[in-house]
């Protein structure tokens, strides 16, 4: 059986590896990848030279940019004003940022905060890295593509970890996955028509927005069942959504046997497609997959953020072949972040087997409502960007994005002593009780 | 010469109780002798620094390369069609490596899992 599900694994890398290779897409409309030739002070106009071609075109400054923000034989990527005119600049990002100390370091902590994340909840890496990473100035797109890239290595070592400690149901992650995969096709069409016809500004506003919906709704409901369970029983039960669902006989009918569940394929089915959606546009599925295994499907909290991890692995190598096609991913963001978070997933993954289930929702309530605070902060200067809403006041700009920033740092830094205190009591008890033991047998 | 005299104390007590008829009590001192041997067991205890030094080792040889030719890695991984191959398997390559380095790590800092 185990070896059938391997084959089905196997096939559902391979296939899609294959077939989107070809399927290259028509290149982006608004939007051009190049290096900026030369630029032209009193003309406003600059030399364009795009990514793999030899042909240069002159482009026209637009009214709100500077020919000082223009940087020369640098990779960038130019959005277009067709409003404005023909070959009008809208905005320049950089896309390959210089690495500086400062930003290897904080890439290297954060990877190590979001491994943790991810290895107790089953994600967590992305919904930390993706805005950390805006926040240090990488633009929206190639921030979510450096952290499909680097998910899905994560995901696989963290999956193993959980699976070699029985908290794994496999059978599960695969048929969620295949679903979910669905769910990602939809999402990165989403969010390629997004940024083809808005922009940067426009991908960043929508990342931002769907984060803040998602963030706020399941966060919020996960922290009131987390603070029903505190009240209450250790033992967490299943609920009464997920009781009606399992009585749905619809075949086929399948078993779990790690999740101890019962159900029909088509209650997946949804959960799967919305995971998947989610994880294109802000590279965090678990948001949904791991409520919705909970809540939905009727898993136990350890077993689905770990069943989740073999989700997230599957989404994530898929994801990122797609990502990699449009030639957006920064691999040294990719591998600066990995450094981090592969010590983190391991340590993470092994935190669960000290805990109870209350925790590990405690911690991804609290982390998702944080950082729903850090993306709503930003979300009126992406609207002045786009032009819906007057300029913000340098003041109130200054502010949000302080506000921003103290709750990127709040959230992380709140999951962290979380997961490390539930995780040293844990321990220290495991140890005391060991001892006890051997107390007790010698009498 | 002390373990010796334990080791059959251990034993009388053990035949003491079980003449008594305590059975669990007098099994329980014949077990905790093996538990304690399976303790210096000197295979169970031992730390995988090897592993540690040598997937570290490959794993920051790796990064330097990485760091020491951005400009040419930056060009070459973001050509998009065939060339996302090279970012998705140099992940690939990197979590192996670096992860085998994380996780003797952890086990050298003695930091486990539940059993």
């Amino acid at each position: 059986m185990k070896k059938l599900l391997f084959v089905i694994l196997g096939i559902f890398l391979i296939l899609p590896m294959a077939t989107s290779a070809f399927a290259g897409g028509p290149p982006p409309k608004d939007i051009m990848k190049g290096v900026f030739l030369s630029v032209d002070d009193t003309a406003r106009t600059t030399i364009f030279k795009k990514t793999g071609s030899e042909e240069t075109a002159q482009l026209i400054l637009g009214k709100n940019i500077n020919p000082s923000d223009v940087r020369l034989n640098k990779k960038v990527m130019v959005s277009l004003d067709k409003h404005a005119g023909e070959n009008v600049i809208k905005s320049i990002d950089i896309m390959f940022l210089d690495m500086t100390v400062k930003r290897i370091i904080s890439l290297l902590v954060i990877g190590l905060i979001g491994g943790l994340l991810s290895g107790f909840i089953g994600s967590g890496g992305a919904f930390v890295l993706t805005p950390a990473m805006m926040s240090l100035g990488v633009p929206g797109a190639i921030a979510v593509a450096s952290n499909m890239c680097h998910k899905f290595p994560k995901a696989m070592v963290g999956a193993y970890k959980r699976y070699k400690y029985g908290q794994a149901d496999i059978k599960l992650g695969l048929v969620m996955a295949v679903t979910a995969i669905i769910g990602v096709q939809i999402g990165i069409k989403i969010q390629k028509y997004i940024l083809n016809h808005f922009g940067n500004a426009g991908s960043n506003l929508y990342v931002s927005f769907i984060f803040m919906i998602v963030l706020v709704f399941v966060g919020g409901y996960v922290l009131y069942d987390a603070y029903k369970l505190s009240k209450g029983s250790d033992e967490s039960k299943v609920s009464k959504l997920a009781l009606r669902m399992q009585k749905i006989n619809i075949p086929p009918m399948m078993y779990f046997k790690v999740a101890k569940l019962r159900i029909s394929f088509w209650v997946t089915v949804p959960v799967g497609i919305f995971t998947g959606m989610l994880a294109a546009t802000i590279a965090v599925g678990g948001f949904i997959g791991v409520p919705g295994m909970i809540y939905v499907l009727g898993a136990s909290a350890v077993v689905a953020s770990a069943t989740e991890l073999i989700i997230a692995f599957i989404m994530g190598a898929w994801g990122s072949v797609q990502w990699g096609l449009s030639g957006l991913i920064d691999i040294r963001l990719t591998l600066l972040i990995l450094a981090g978070s592969l010590i983190g997933v391991q340590l993470g993954a092994l935190g669960t087997t000290y805990v109870k289930d209350y925790t590990i929702k405690l911690v991804m309530a609290s982390t998702m409502l944080i950082v729903a605070v850090s993306r709503g902060a930003k979300i009126p200067g992406y609207l002045a960007d786009l032009n819906l809403r007057p300029a913000l006041e340098p003041q109130l700009a200054h502010t949000l994005s302080q506000v921003s920033y103290w709750a990127l740092v709040t959230a992380l830094g709140s999951a962290a002593v979380i997961i490390t205190v539930a995780m040293v009591k844990g321990m220290m008890q495991a140890k005391s009780e060991s001892q006890t033991e051997h107390i007790v047998s010698h009498g | 010469m002390d373990s010796e005299v334990t080791k059959f104390d251990k034993n009388m007590s053990a035949v003491t109780f079980a003449e008594a008829g305590e059975f669990e009590t007098a099994a329980e001192f014949l077990q905790e002798e093996r538990t304690e041997e399976e303790a210096v067991n000197p295979i169970a205890k031992k730390k995988p620094y090897a592993g540690m030094v040598i997937f570290g080792a490959v794993s920051l040889a790796g990064y330097i390369a990485l760091m020491t030719h951005q400009g040419w890695v930056s060009n070459e991984y973001t050509m998009g069609g065939w060339h996302a191959a090279y970012p998705v398997v140099t992940a690939l390559a990197f979590s192996f490596i670096h992860g085998a380095f994380a996780s003797n790590l952890l086990s050298v800092l003695s930091i486990e899992a539940k059993k």
